[in-house]
């Protein structure tokens, strides 16, 4: 039941910072697509705008951190190149999805999409993050920027989400130990 | 507030909420600021598809890319991406913060570049232009 240093890293990049945006992304839009005139009361809102704000503003930062800590620590354990003549490639990640022809398309394809794509995601949920901190509610009454607000949103979540799914199948067949 | 009516057995009525007026002061704000944060973010996603794709067409770009060894090019895209997206930010928020510009023109601009910018780091796309 241990965990070495880079497997702690990966759990923090991938499950905890990771699967706490995947996750809290259904608020995120819940909470966007009903600030609707007719189904807000004035208290209601109150509560409501003050959760939105905090949510997006911490999601937007979970984002963030997520990116950094994906291709600025643990991107280099799994890029890392093995010293010539090591057979046991286990430590080497990319290296070990290259060098098997049935796994080589987990790093030609899903890493070096998850890789760059990630990147969307806390880029599109910070413009979010703004947009509700500043207008709050007047969201509710326009249409225009509340839409612009949800699509962006879905977006952010779909570049992660891509990157989460990628990340998961890429750690399953070459983890970083 | 709505009028929630609760009807038990036997036909008793009790009225829990009862309906009452509101009212709410909205000051409409222009939307200047929010087009320049999703246009800055639009271009933000557009660098680094573009970066994505040049670093693969060309050895110099992928090497000028790669600011840190460990970390490889994706350093380079990332960092250069994210300092596009924060000074487009910067210039675009003093000339729109107090303007209201048409919302339409500016997501269709906004649209093309987050497109532009998935697919920009899309393997099957960026493998095309490989050196």
């Amino acid at each position: 039941m241990d965990l070495t240093n880079r497997e702690t890293w990966a759990a923090l990049h991938g499950i905890i910072l990771g699967g706490a945006f995947l996750l809290a992304f259904a608020g995120g839009l819940a909470g966007l697509w009903s600030l609707r005139p007719e189904w807000v009361t004035v208290q209601g809102l109150q509560e409501r705008m003050n959760r939105l704000r905090l949510g997006v503003f911490s999601m937007a930062a979970v984002a963030w951190l997520t990116v950094i800590t994906g291709t600025w620590i643990v991107y280099p354990w799994y890029r890392a190149a093995p010293p010539e003549g090591t057979e046991d490639l286990t430590d080497y990640p990319r290296s070990l999805l290259l060098s098997d022809p049935d796994t080589d398309q987990w790093h030609k394809f899903g890493m070096e999409w998850k890789e760059h794509v990630a990147w969307v995601s806390p880029i599109l949920a910070t413009a979010v993050a703004f947009i509700v901190l500043y207008y709050g509610k007047q969201l509710i009454v326009d249409k225009n920027l509340r839409y612009a607000s949800i699509t962006l949103w879905v977006l952010a979540f779909a570049a992660a989400a891509v990157a989460g799914l990628l990340g998961a199948f890429i750690t399953k067949s070459a983890p970083i130990q | 507030m709505a009028n929630i009516r609760v009807v038990r057995e036997g036909g008793e009525t009790r009225d829990e909420i009862v309906w009452q007026a509101q009212e709410l002061d909205i000051h409409e704000r222009p939307n200047g600021p929010a087009v320049a944060a999703i246009i800055s973010a639009a271009i933000g996603v557009f660098v680094l598809g573009l970066l994505t794709t040049l670093s693969e067409a060309n050895t110099d770009i992928h090497d000028f890319l790669d600011i840190k060894n460990r970390v490889g090019p994706l350093s380079g895209k990332t960092t250069f991406s994210v300092i596009v997206y924060l000074v487009a930010w910067v210039a675009l928020v003093p000339v729109l913060w107090k303007r209201t510009v048409p919302f339409a023109n500016a997501m269709l601009i906004a649209a093309v570049l987050i497109a532009l910018g998935f697919v920009g780091t899309f393997p099957k796309f960026f493998e095309l232009f490989a050196e």
